[in-house]
């Protein structure tokens, strides 16, 4: 195919991604080190009451030639960045409120509004951590576990199994991580079978349990994946280096560990890196088991800074701390392809 | 190989009945519960069985008129189902036939951005958005999610275009087609089990959405997701019930799909990673 052709065949797919990918990408950076802020000027007023008049200074919006408050915006440097970090920087409310917010009121506003969260990236990095090294093993382990069941049960089966197998996955994750909270939910499922055995938790009202259960809900979400692309991948294990490792007297267990498990090995490192990505990514289940309380991914800060706090500004410092994140686990992915790459020419 | 004993089938069947019922349980429970009232759905002590009622869907579709929803979901999946595959399909033609780097980067940036988190997005669409007065569009949203569909539609599409033989279209060509006639009556009637597999995910994609959904357009067009999404904080019995129905109505078009499509999904699972 010539250049040309091959240029607009790609060229609405490729303008795209351009513009509601990259741009969007650039537009975030640009607006991490600004803010803007309605402009204020100090007024003194006379403020009449039964006690007499008195002088009060105030702070008052400007009004532009058209009567609507005027927006300045400047450049704040990386303020917002050491906000997300948690290392002071610009106090939401102090001196420069964003326009939407409602003057100093709104920290104090949206802390009451809901259970206080934690705001800081480095505790949503920290838990995407937790979260990864708590699911991945499982995830990896049932997931084979059933690839080699429903591959030894017979062929009739095997239909059947990976529909219900499959629905976990493909279902909506909002809707998964409900179905989840319903259950472990005061007077729910869970906890009244647990009360059976003198157990009793208040799953949403504490951190490790609401952290638990989002644990358990990315276990249930992710499995039938790995189980899928190892079921798959068991189809094409050799049978002629199983039989004959059984011919030279291998157990079972032997085949299973010195011949199937290093033929799987390239899938479960490509599920393990897959994993990794989307629990960069997780979003649903920590917005509807803990609301912002406890606990908090990186998707989640951004998505809360944005609307509840309203502050566009803040959120897209957290994004590029988001996408900082990303090129970390990408870069040394992209080297070794540009070097195999270089290679090929 | 010798067949495995019939007690060891029995015991893989029990293991795997045993996920089975773990897997759907949150699911078939929500199901049993959507079919009660407040009181016999979260009781002292649960109550395995109790009188059914429609009440909860009756109220959420004709009541909270959740038919809306349903419509916005309907015009956002064919909207984002229909150009995704337009635009996925030229574009994964292409670089399933043409050999020079450009290719390779473009699809290296595509990988770059599949694995980027969508929220990174969000703050730029919102200030970008509303200063073009185009926020709130049942369009901005559906381009948007062809937009961050793009990437992984590609890249799955082009995998399909590879398998078929190059000398297709050249033929075709010799006839006296130009490309773009090769392409349209010729690659894309044998392309259909690829379009109809990377339609599914696309469909997926765009129906299980709740991040942009609940961000880029207001209460009255927002999908059934972003909707329930309500029912996360709700106080209210009879909100809390409507949302379990919500997540019920929500889910049972899913479950057909899974039924009729189940080759499909596995084979679109399974692609990426049996090519590496």
């Amino acid at each position: 195919m010539k250049l040309g052709s091959f240029l607009r065949f790609v060229a609405p797919s490729a303008a795209l991604m351009l513009l509601l990918m990259a741009l969007p990408l650039a537009v975030t950076f640009f607006l991490s080190v600004r803010n803007c802020a309605l402009k204020m000027e100090t007024v003194t007023v006379v403020q009449s009451s039964p006690f007499g008049q008195r002088e009060v200074t105030t702070q008052r919006a400007v009004l532009g030639p058209d009567g609507r408050p005027v927006t300045e915006c400047r450049f704040v440097g990386l303020g917002y960045f050491r906000t997300v970090l948690g290392l002071g920087g610009i106090e939401a409310g102090a001196g420069s409120p964003p326009p939407e917010a409602s003057g100093a009121g709104s920290a104090g506003g949206s802390a009451t509004a809901r259970p206080q969260r934690s705001t800081e990236f480095i505790g949503a990095l920290r838990f995407t951590m937790l979260y990864t090294l708590a699911t991945t093993p499982f995830i990896l382990l049932i997931g084979f576990a059933l690839a080699l069941a429903v591959h030894h049960v017979g062929r009739r089966w095997q239909g059947p199994y990976i529909s219900a197998a499959l629905l976990p996955f493909i279902i909506t994750p909002v809707v998964g991580a409900l179905a989840i909270k319903w259950l472990f939910r005061d007077n729910g499922l869970v906890p009244h079978v647990l009360s059976q055995f003198g157990i009793s938790v208040f799953w949403m009202a504490q951190a490790w349990s609401a952290q638990l259960l989002i644990i358990v809900y990315g276990i249930w979400h992710v499995v039938p994946f790995a189980f899928i692309v190892l079921y798959a991948g068991l189809q094409s294990v050799p049978q002629d280096s199983l039989e004959a490792a059984r011919i030279d007297g291998a157990s079972a267990w032997q085949r299973l560990v010195y011949v199937t498990v290093p033929h799987l090995a390239p899938l479960f490192v490509f599920i393990t890196m897959i994993h990794v990505m989307d629990a960069y990514r997780v979003f649903e289940p920590v917005v509807v088991l803990t609301q912002g309380a406890f606990t908090t991914s990186v998707q989640v800060l951004t998505y809360y800074t944005l609307l509840d706090e309203q502050n566009p500004y803040k959120a897209s410092a957290a994004a590029v701390l988001t996408t900082a994140g990303i090129a970390v686990l990408l870069l040394p992915l992209l080297v070794k392809t540009w070097k195999e790459h270089r290679r090929g020419d | 190989m010798k067949r495995p004993k019939r007690a060891a089938v029995a015991l893989l069947h029990a293991a795997l009945l045993a996920w089975t019922l773990l897997a759907c349980l949150p699911i078939v429970w929500t199901a049993v519960i959507s079919l009660r009232q407040y009181v016999d759905a979260f009781s002292v002590p649960i109550r395995w069985l109790a009188p059914l009622t429609l009440e909860n869907y009756t109220r959420l579709w004709f009541e909270q008129g959740f038919h809306r929803n349903f419509t916005n979901t309907v015009i956002v999946t064919v909207g984002t189902v229909t150009i995704s595959l337009t635009v996925g399909c030229l574009a994964g033609y292409a670089l399933s036939r043409y050999r020079g780097s450009l290719g390779f980067w473009l699809l290296i940036g595509a990988l770059v951005f599949r694995s980027l988190p969508h929220s990174t997005l969000l703050p730029s669409f919102y200030v970008m958005f509303d200063a073009l007065g185009i926020r709130n569009e049942y369009l901005t949203l559906i381009v948007v999610l062809v937009a961050i569909n793009q990437p992984f539609t590609i890249w799955m599409l082009r995998a399909f275009f590879v398998n078929i033989p190059q000398e297709l279209d050249e033929a075709a060509m010799v006839d006296g087609c130009t490309r773009f006639q090769a392409f349209r009556r010729v690659i894309i009637p044998v392309m259909w089990p690829g379009v109809v597999t990377t339609g599914l995910f696309s469909f997926l994609l765009a129906y299980n959405d709740f991040l942009l959904s609940s961000s880029l357009v207001n209460a009255d067009k927002m999908t059934m997701p972003a909707a329930i999404a309500n029912a996360i904080a709700a106080e209210s019995e009879a909100f809390l019930m409507q949302g379990v129905a919500g997540a019920v109505s929500i889910t049972v078009p899913l479950v057909i799909l899974v039924l009729i499509f189940q080759k499909q999904i596995v084979s679109g699972l399974t692609q990426g990673a049996v090519k590496g």
